[in-house]
């Protein structure tokens, strides 16, 4: 453990990097992510400048709100744990009510000049709360607080569900489930919970799946059913990453991806347009990139000094993993299609913000240790 | 906050933890890796091509249909841009086309159909393809454009035209909606007009835009255009006469063929009644046919030069022969041929001249039998003249093993055969092309064809100015004559055969030749069934043949001949005093 080397009585001198609370391998490994993001889009979009241009921005400000993040100590984080979860929970009422409407779900709360996704925050703080909560007491934690861990963890997901944003809520599901099981959750609360998910399947299949979900989910079984409607993203995306081969077609040479056969190609389904240009290199070559994030993540938690940062910096990682790994399934069918953006690649600010703080709180975990007392 | 200070208690089992974690991402990992491998290594040619099923296309590009023109380029059929209007009904309701109705009404006034109509067409929300109406102009295809009605849409086509209307109908033809050649050159040259499309292989984007050409399946052939052989303004002369001489005759039908004598190139073909090309309401099924080559009728009299031509050549009679045609008949057998009265002792020039049945049957009948077909033959009759154009009728000369005198007799005067009036022209041209038959073609030719010699030149020529002498005094057609010219002519009044016999209507022919000097045209002129006193050819075809012959040798700018014969209104003066009515002449 990190914490054992000790330096008896004075201060290991710290790195410019350090002070300034950014950790140098983790930025290298989210920066090479970027470049591919631009290469990638510039050619999904059909070469258009104003894109790059807009995806210039967003990279631009997440990284910037990454540094803001990093320099807030994990102490702080914790003391607004609660009140912001408040808030959120208070904010995904209300787009419930009022929100805006669009694409048949309502995700956004419409102020005028930008439009507000409040289960972004949620992704975000959940994390916090239940790893602030589960390290108020002795670990590993007892049943009751993992029962009321469950109960913090459900409120958010079952909002969002409601949305309805299946993806987004098994993203935050499985966000605030991996804090417990880094907190220490005992293998029997696991296995219970394991048969209660299974017995709950029936009931999310009649009751709580809208139609276009158990499409969805149909579809995967057999995307060759219905090539025309539901089954018709599958399948092109299959093509389009099953046409690359091993080198690839080149750069802005994919037929598929450029034909706009492949929907959503610029985000949701980058994936195919990368794996189509740069083929299977390209794609061992991103998931390279991909793995040395996270072990960087998971490094940086086994390193943590107390229970809170670890499990908070485990989760962020976990979560992050979930992404990669739900969005990269599903375009390449192995898992049904939720609406889940390839991190850090996708078009678009919301999610990139969003993931960006996460770093920025690793980041500040990894930087604000304390080597002596 | 509460700050907790048992920090770590049990550090292991929480390491523990995240080295499991770390397997299971690794796991993960190599799971997407190995799909990722599984679909781009051994899935990628079943991939690939399920993706070019999906994006590759061939496309068939078609110009436009080509241009018929003359042989001095006017166009006689063009194709000009027309759009076709279509609707996708299932777009219309998904969009709620339907909703503005004024927009509709407007649709339905400019296409010219009631809008109850072009509802009906969109009703059903399942078709994806229906038409409105085909060959809109431009303008109106504009003006529905701006109507904006969802699910309407354009689509690029043509339409023929067809600029000199029913002066050309017969020879050009005509196409159907889908344009296809129906008759005419636009039949038999169809695919030549059409062209072969050229198919070639694309990528289509999703919205069908064409993104990537990817190679050509089947070179095409352009569209091309046909020059024929036709002078529009010869035809415009022929059609005009021909048509004012049908009305005037109240005749049933009628034709005239103009053939460029050293060529074979068919100058004027034109017939009545004709249709109107560009508008299909006038087009009846009687109208349509190119009477010139697909129907035949018994020539009479215009075939005694060309019988004459095989008694030269092959009979015991020279030019200067004389013929005793006394008593003014002739018994064969059981059956008599007839003059209207007798001649007496002539020449072959008269016997031409004076249309004389006996005369030609004592000359006929002094040829071998089998050569005297076999020269009919020789000069076209009973075949095709395999001009291009369809539906040709090859008239009727019977092969028969036997032959009696006497209806080998009637052969030399034009009954028991029936010719078409290319046919009859073609045999003329015998006669003023010293002797070679040359053949017929519709298209325009670059230069002479190499004829066939069917008949000796010095017999032809012969033949040739004892011809002239129908057009002079004591002739049957002074009518015939020419402000200029010399020309060489026959006249022909057949009777019409009906079931039974012979009945009282008649089929007139004139046949000619201009200039004698230098033949360039042969001029066949015939008129079906004409009403009134005056039913001669001499009185009905010879007039036409005259105006036609005149307004074409001044096109063509001939030379007129040396010896200029008696001016038009002295010949009219003068009323010939013999006529034959050959359909009388003999009983059986």
């Amino acid at each position: 453990m990190g914490n054992n080397n000790s330096n008896h009585g004075y201060a290991r001198p710290k790195s410019l990097a350090n002070k300034i609370h950014i950790d140098v391998p983790l930025l290298c490994g989210l920066l090479a992510l970027m470049v591919i993001s631009m290469v990638v889009i510039y050619g999904a979009s059909g070469q258009s400048e104003r894109m790059i241009e807009r995806q210039t921005i967003h990279i631009g400000l997440s990284l910037f709100i990454m540094f803001i993040v990093a320099q807030c100590p994990p102490s702080t984080m914790r003391r607004w744990a609660f009140p912001v979860f408040a808030i959120g929970v208070v904010l995904l009422v209300f787009t419930l009510l009022f929100g805006h409407v669009g694409k048949g779900a309502q995700r956004w709360i419409d102020f005028h000049f930008f439009k507000f996704q409040p289960s972004e925050v949620m992704k975000l703080i959940l994390p916090i709360v239940v790893a602030h909560y589960i390290t108020r007491y002795a670990l590993p934690p007892k049943l009751k607080h993992v029962a009321i861990g469950f109960i913090i963890v459900l409120i958010p997901t079952l909002l969002i569900a409601k949305q309805p944003d299946l993806g987004t809520s098994i993203l935050i599901a499985s966000s605030g489930i991996f804090a417990l099981f880094l907190a220490g959750m005992s293998w029997r609360i696991i296995t219970a919970l394991g048969v209660a998910v299974s017995a709950f399947i029936p009931v999310l299949w009649y009751f709580l799946m809208h139609d276009y979900q158990r499409r969805r989910v149909l579809t995967f079984l057999n995307p060759e059913s219905d090539p025309l409607n539901s089954g018709y993203h599958i399948i092109q995306s299959k093509i389009a990453i099953g046409s690359g081969g091993i080198f690839g077609k080149g750069w802005l040479n994919g037929t598929q991806s450029q034909l706009e056969f492949l929907p959503e190609r610029h985000t949701d389904f980058i994936f195919s347009v990368l794996s189509e240009e740069f083929g299977l290199v390209g794609v061992i070559g991103l998931l390279s990139v991909y793995l040395f994030v996270i072990s960087r993540g998971l490094y940086i938690a086994a390193k943590a000094q107390d229970a809170f940062a670890r499990i908070l910096a485990g989760a962020i990682t976990l979560t992050f993993f979930v992404y990669v790994f739900v969005n990269i399934g599903m375009v390449s069918g192995l898992l049904p299609v939720v609406g889940v953006p390839l991190p850090l690649i996708s078009y678009g600010g919301t999610s990139m913000i969003s993931l960006m703080i996460g770093f920025g709180i690793i980041m500040s975990i990894h930087t604000h240790r304390k080597f002596n007392k | 906050m509460s700050k907790q200070a048992k920090v770590n208690k049990k550090p292991k089992v929480i390491t523990w933890r995240l080295y499991l974690v770390v397997v299971v991402i690794i796991a993960v990992f190599v799971a997407i890796a190995s799909r990722a491998a599984f679909l781009q290594v051994i899935e990628s040619e079943n991939l690939k091509n399920q993706g070019d099923r999906r994006s590759e296309r061939t496309i068939v590009s078609q110009s436009h249909r080509g241009n018929i023109v003359d042989r001095h380029g006017t166009a006689l059929a063009v194709s000009v841009p027309v759009q076709i209007v279509w609707s996708d009904p299932k777009i219309v309701h998904e969009k709620n086309g339907l909703v503005d109705k004024r927009r509709w009404q407007a649709l339905a006034d400019v296409l010219d159909r009631p809008v109850e109509k072009l509802l009906s067409a969109v009703k059903n929300p399942n078709r994806r393809f229906v038409y409105l109406k085909r060959q809109v102009s431009p303008a109106q295809a504009d003006y529905i454009k701006q109507l904006k009605i969802p699910g309407i849409f354009l689509k690029p086509s043509s339409r023929r035209y067809y600029p000199t209307g029913e002066i050309t109908a017969h020879v050009v033809g005509y196409t159907n909606i889908d344009d296809e050649g129906k008759n005419g050159i636009e039949r038999s040259f169809d695919e030549w007009l059409t062209g072969e499309p050229t198919k070639r292989k694309v990528r289509k984007s999703r919205d069908g835009m064409v993104v990537e050409r990817l190679s050509t399946v089947e070179e095409g052939e352009h569209a091309n255009d046909v020059v024929i052989s036709i002078d529009q303004r010869i035809q415009a002369i022929a059609y005009k006469e021909l048509k004012t001489a049908t009305e005037y005759h109240r005749a049933t039908s009628g034709s005239v063929v103009v053939l460029d004598v050293k060529t074979g190139e068919i100058l004027a073909m034109v017939n009545t009644p004709s249709y109107n090309p560009n508008n299909r309401r006038t087009m009846n099924a009687y109208k349509l046919r190119n009477r010139a080559i697909t129907d035949t009728f018994e020539p009479g009299s215009t075939i005694k030069p060309l019988a004459a031509m095989t008694a030269l050549d092959f009979g015991e009679y020279k030019v200067d022969s004389m013929i005793n045609t006394s008593p003014g008949w002739y018994r064969l057998g059981a059956n008599r041929i007839r003059d209207p009265r007798n001649l007496g002792k002539v020449d072959i020039a008269t016997i031409i001249a004076k249309s004389s049945n006996v005369g030609i049957s004592k000359l006929a009948l002094s040829v071998p039998k089998e050569q005297f077909l076999t020269s009919f033959y020789a000069m076209g009759f009973g075949s095709h003249t395999n001009v291009t154009l369809p539906v040709e009728s090859p008239g009727v000369l019977r092969e028969r093993r036997r032959w009696s005198d006497f209806e080998l007799a009637t052969l030399s005067f034009g009954y028991g055969m029936a010719v078409t009036p290319l046919q009859l022209a073609r045999a003329y041209s015998v006669i003023a092309n010293d002797g070679k038959l040359n053949p017929i073609s519709i298209l325009k030719l670059d230069k002479a064809p190499q004829g066939e010699q069917v008949v000796s030149p010095e017999i032809a020529q012969a033949m040739l100015q004892m011809m002239e002498g129908v057009t002079k005094a004591g002739g049957t057609a002074l009518k015939a004559r020419i402000g200029g010219y010399r020309v060489a002519g026959k006249t022909g009044t057949a009777r019409k055969a009906v079931a039974g016999g012979y009945g009282d209507d008649y089929v007139v022919s004139f046949a000619g030749i201009a200039p004698i000097d230098n033949p360039r045209l042969v001029t066949i002129v015939i008129i079906n069934e004409p009403k009134g006193d005056k039913y001669y050819g001499g009185d009905v075809a010879a007039p036409v043949f005259a105006k036609v012959t005149t307004g074409a040798l001044q096109l063509l700018n001939v030379a007129p001949s040396k010896t200029v014969t008696v001016p038009m209104k002295l010949a009219r003066l003068s009323s010939p005093e013999h006529r034959s009515i050959e359909g009388r002449l003999y009983e059986q």
